[in-house]
């Protein structure tokens, strides 16, 4: 049996780090990416965050 | 796609049909440029999701200062105009930009895709309905996420940490840990969230620098800070910032009665019932999946586990239970910051791994018309002053702008724009480079660093070198900030264009540079991080040359026998290797070693050495380490005298092969912590915790009447793993805190071992009497992995472990562009996660072997051989190692002597040569010191 | 007429001129008197360019990054 046709684009669902850092990843290897985030504009929980450890930087 | 969510997921794995509801923005992304004037208008106000209720924002809003897209919508709900057709509408008279559009529909789109990637996150527990903590009833009682708002610049209080009931600055906090978390009564949650000790101590550190002389204490029940850095930051925060740490679970939260102030009853460390008042109470509120995120979960048909979590394999972290649909991120558990990003580039690993024969089939290049020379012309500078709406008008006459931008030297042509950066005014600029025949272009807007790009696009169209543009920041530097004084700001906006202007004339065309890659991978290390690694870049495509010291693939993991989830790992790493050992793509190297680097980002030479003393040279564009670590060989606890003191890992072989004195020892006494968590080897080895509980519940399940000790300092069965823990105790597991003051002692006594213990609720010392004691030893880091390091120019930390770029942010990266690092080799970790960061390692660098080459900014480090005389002051500058010392060969005018080279590849252009040089000798392109010398000239020449 | 400073500010790329243009999406008030230099690292600044910016007339000059 022939395999079905592959095709090169992906769907990420949800724009925080994670789903961010998938999409730039993939967008970066020659992937046709869409990101598709609830709110609107991504960042996620990472963007409400004040600092971040261990350098306590400023988390935007 | 924002305010977009997945309604139905059709199809299969490669070819899927997904639906996707868009509601409706009311404001034209196309359109808004984000001045704000709306806002300002709107007269409605309601709590703002973003600062989790602290704060307010307006029905027609910006999610947050810096959000991407940063374009403004209106929440329906919200809206008077929406809820009443005919009413208010004075954001649509404010906006210039005319981007309000009230008549905005629902859009429902129907996208082809191969795969599905879901990283819903999570959502922080809702303490308001467990009541006994008092949220929603004392204002004083925050969350943990409200803190975070409260201490922010950009939250409601700038920062300032005051107390919400009457504003008065805070003194005394106490911080209740595990509250929607590791609890079945209360939220049903009996997971454990993983990150809200981290976060609790961070807040408390901040907190007190926030608030000089402030109170912190958190109550917990197990400080679990098992991550990378988190002990030590977890000691510091004792020692250094004197955060108070209480071990207990407090039941609720009361009022004093008489103050906004809040009582807490607890019974301390002593056994002693304490009451103690708090003008401020956080609650470090767990992580659970949305109901949104369930939804999604039936829409996709993905499994969940008990927790309302995605089921993955533990070999296969990423991979859901329909095909063609992965996840990353706090969906497939709780868990932390750089985990999260491990497994969004895993999840690309993957997803890579399946689509490899679609790659490049949908993406397309640009392409842009010829590029003109422009070398011996004289300069022809265009200005482009925007309005930016009236962001800039506004404040700065433009009108004056423009007059005086036409009287500066070599200016032969300027024009206002109302957007400069809107769609026609771009076509508009590149039509007028080419009717002018411009060379040079000032665009007078806003801030390079967000629009450069863009306008560099705009001369590519028009065959101009993109690197001859210079914008003058007149709105976020100027009128922006200058608006309460427009003349300053006019004066202002005319010496900014004047400087850009200076600039530009000296501006050259530069060519980005382009380095080829070689297609090819380098893995050191056999073991599950490494082999992982090396099979996915395989399938994706790539050739990969695996080698591993030993003569057998497998690593530590030969040694284990279970995951925490109880997948069978022989079999499991069996199969794994046979993958390996068959993939076409994969040349492995037993029994050789790295030992020789030279070469930089997608141009590695490795040399390798086998026993024999053979070497072999492999070129390859990207490299992972994945040398793994060791177990720690304990002196401790008599392990070296008495035969029955044995490590786990002994253990589980002694069990296995159901040894006579294991089958018929009764009692079992496990000691966590042996060469963790204290003096030079301050770190949390993560997995001991688990594995004890394991072999603990396996000992008991086996015979109920045995007695099985644990003696631990913080049991740290992080995220799910909690259940294992839960279910110890049930079976009648013995769990005693010890502290590090307070180490067990063990001696042989006979028959029996002796293993005394400080009690610290009872008070006295506890004697136990056992036939087997199992130390849980630490893991280590490889002892040759800072000579590895130093051959790859990556660096080690203070315990050995391989240090990633950012913690954060790029986990696998090294801060050497082309190098990753995957497995035990970065820090102690469970096999899922090791199976994570070997996908992710994987995705990174993929990200380069899929280009054929790299191209880079032409804002570099040039040598002006003229003036360079070899001192090399400059070679010890540089942070990147990008410049060396080379023989220069006698000219006509000068006789031998040393010059320097920039190797482009490894340079970022930061120009520390340039400040460095006193002779002039070495210059970054776009930056150079005649193009600054003439931007200082400029700014102070009226 | 009161004294009005110049000061030349030679901001970072990745700190200092992104700190400034916060400011201005903040819309903070400061005064008008400072031109801002993007470089793209303040080691980038040679003191060649302090000196010439002071000789030629700058009040002031400031490094941030």
């Amino acid at each position: 049996m022939l395999d079905t046709k592959k095709v090169g684009s992906v769907m990420i669902v949800g724009g925080g780090v994670t789903g961010m850092q998938a999409a730039l990843d993939l967008a970066d290897s020659g992937y046709y990416v869409y990101l598709v985030e609830k709110t609107g504009a991504i960042g996620g929980a990472m963007s409400q965050l004040d600092k971040t450890f261990p350098t306590n930087d400023c988390s935007m | 796609m924002t305010l977009s969510e997945v309604t139905k997921i059709d199809g299969i794995a490669g070819n899927f049909s997904v639906t996707v509801k868009e509601s409706p923005r009311y404001v034209d992304t196309t359109k808004c440029i984000a001045c704000g004037a709306c806002t300002e208008k709107c007269p409605k106000k309601v709590d703002s999701e973003y600062d989790a209720a602290t704060g307010k924002r307006k029905a027609i809003y910006v999610k947050y200062a810096q959000a991407v897209p940063l374009k403004y919508q209106i929440d329906a709900d919200a809206c008077i105009r929406l809820q009443k057709p005919g009413a208010c509408g004075f954001c649509e008279k404010a906006c210039d930009a005319g981007a309000i559009n009230f008549d905005d529909t629902e859009k429902i789109h129907t996208i082809n895709v191969g795969a599905v990637v879901l990283a819903p996150g999570f959502e922080a527990y809702d303490p308001t309905e467990a009541k006994v903590w008092g949220y929603g009833v004392y204002k004083n009682v925050i969350t943990s996420l409200q803190l975070e708002r409260y201490l922010s610049a950009s939250g409601p209080t700038e920062g300032h940490l005051i107390r919400p009931s009457d504003g008065k600055p805070v003194n005394k906090v106490a911080f209740l840990q595990c509250v929607g978390s590791r609890d079945e009564n209360l939220c049903g949650n009996g997971y454990c969230s993983s990150v809200c000790c981290m976060y609790a101590i961070k807040e408390a550190v901040i907190a007190k620098d926030h608030v000089p002389g402030l109170q912190t204490s958190i109550f917990y029940m197990d400080m679990r800070t098992h991550g990378k850095d988190f002990d030590q930051y977890l000691e510091r925060a004792k020692e250094d910032s004197g955060v108070r740490f209480v071990r207990c679970r407090v039941n609720g939260v009361e009022t004093d009665g008489v103050s906004s102030d809040l009582r807490l009853r607890y019974v301390n460390e002593h056994g002693r019932q304490i009451e103690e008042f708090f003008d401020m109470v956080v609650l470090s509120v767990g992580l659970q999946t949305p109901r949104h995120v369930l939804d999604l979960a039936h829409t996709a048909d993905i499994k969940l586990t008990a927790d309302n979590f995605a089921a993955t394999s533990d070999f296969a972290p990423v991979q859901t239970s329909r095909e063609g649909i992965f996840t990353c991120g706090a969906i497939a558990g709780p868990k932390d910051i750089p985990q999260s990003v491990v497994e969004g580039s895993a999840a690309a690993a993957a997803v890579a791994d399946l689509l490899a024969p679609a790659r490049y089939e949908l993406t397309s290049e640009a392409s842009f018309p010829a590029e003109k020379d422009i070398t011996l012309d004289e300069p022809r500078i265009g200005v482009f002053v925007c309005h930016c709406g009236s962001n800039i008008a506004g404040v700065v006459d433009v009108k004056a702008v423009e007059d005086y931008a036409a009287t500066l030297p070599d200016v032969v042509y300027v024009e206002r724009n109302l957007f400069s950066c809107s769609q026609d005014t771009q076509e508009m600029i590149t039509k007028r480079i080419q009717e002018k025949n411009l060379n040079r272009i000032v665009i007078a807007a806003c801030t390079p660093r967000t629009h450069e790009p863009l306008f560099r696009e705009t001369l590519k169209a028009a065959g101009l070198n993109e690197y001859l543009v210079e914008m003058a920041n007149i709105r976020n530097h100027n009128s922006w900030v200058h608006s309460k004084n427009p003349q300053a700001a006019t004066a202002k906006a005319k010496d900014l264009v004047r400087m850009a202007a200076a600039k530009v004339t000296f501006g050259a065309s530069l060519k980005p540079i382009a380095v080829p890659i070689t297609q090819k991978g380098l893995v050191v290390g056999g073991g599950v991080a490494g082999m992982t690694a090396a099979l996915n870049l395989a399938k994706q495509g790539f050739g990969v040359h695996l080698v591993e010291k030993s003569d057998t693939l497998g690593g530590n993991a030969l040694n284990l026998k279970h995951t925490w989830s109880g997948e069978h790992v022989p079999t499991q790493v069996g199969k794994l290797i046979d993958k390996v050992i068959s993939n076409d793509r994969i040349i492995i190297h037993k029994e050789h070693t790295v030992t020789a680097v030279e070469g930089f980002v997608g141009n590695f030479r490795s040399t390798i050495t086998g026993k024999d003393g053979n070497t072999k040279v492999i070129e390859h564009g990207a490299g992972i380490v994945a040398i793994g670590g060791e177990a720690y060989l304990p002196k401790e606890y008599n392990y070296e005298n008495i035969t029955r003191v044995v490590t786990s890992v002994q253990f589980d072989k002694l069990f296995e092969l159901k040894e006579k004195h294991v089958k018929k020892a009764k009692r079992f006494v496990f000691i966590q912590c042996v060469g963790s968590r204290e003096a030079d080897h301050m770190y949390c080895s993560k997995v001991c915790c688990t594995h004890s509980v394991q072999s603990a519940i396996t000992l008991k399940k086996e015979s109920p009447d045995r007695n099985v000790y644990v003696l631990y300092r913080d049991m740290r069965t992080y995220a799910q793993r909690e259940v294992l823990y839960r279910q110890a105790r049930k079976l009648g597991v013995i769990f005693i805190n010890y502290e590090l003051h307070g180490k067990p002692k063990v001696t042989e006594n006979g028959h029996d071992i002796d293993v005394e213990v400080w009690d610290h609720v009872l008070h006295r010392p506890l004697r136990i009497k056992a036939d087997m004691v199992i130390l849980a030893t630490a893991i280590r880091p490889k002892e040759d992995a800072a000579d590895l390091g130093k051959l790859y120019k990556v660096p080690v930390d203070g315990h050995g472990f391989f240090q990633e770029a950012h913690a954060k942010l790029k986990p696998v990266d090294f801060s050497t562009d082309g190098m990753f690092v995957a497995g035990l080799a970065h820090y102690p970790k469970p096999v899922e996660e090791s199976v994570a960061q070997a996908l992710a390692a994987s995705a990174r660098a993929a990200t380069l072997l899929s280009k054929t080459q790299v191209s880079l900014d032409a804002i570099k480090a040039t040598v002006d051989e003229d003036y360079c005389d070899g001192c090399a002051l400059c070679v010890d500058v540089c942070p990147y190692n990008a410049i060396t010392l080379v023989e220069r060969a006698a000219e006509a005018d000068r006789a031998a002597g040393k010059l320097i080279t920039v190797n482009k590849a490894q340079c970022k252009g930061c120009g520390l040569c340039q400040g460095t040089c006193p002779k002039r000798g070495v210059l970054v392109s776009g930056f150079t010191m005649k193009q600054i010398s003439a931007q200082i000239q400029a700014a102070l020449a009226v | 007429m009161s004294f009005e400073p110049k000061i030349v500010a030679f901001c970072c790329n990745w700190c200092s001129y992104a700190a400034a243009d916060l400011a201005g999406t903040a819309r903070m008030q400061y005064p008008h008197n400072v031109r801002i230099i993007r470089v793209m690292c303040s080691g980038m600044v040679h003191p060649e360019f302090v000196m010439d910016a002071l000789s030629q007339g700058a009040d002031g000059v400031m490094v941030l990054g």
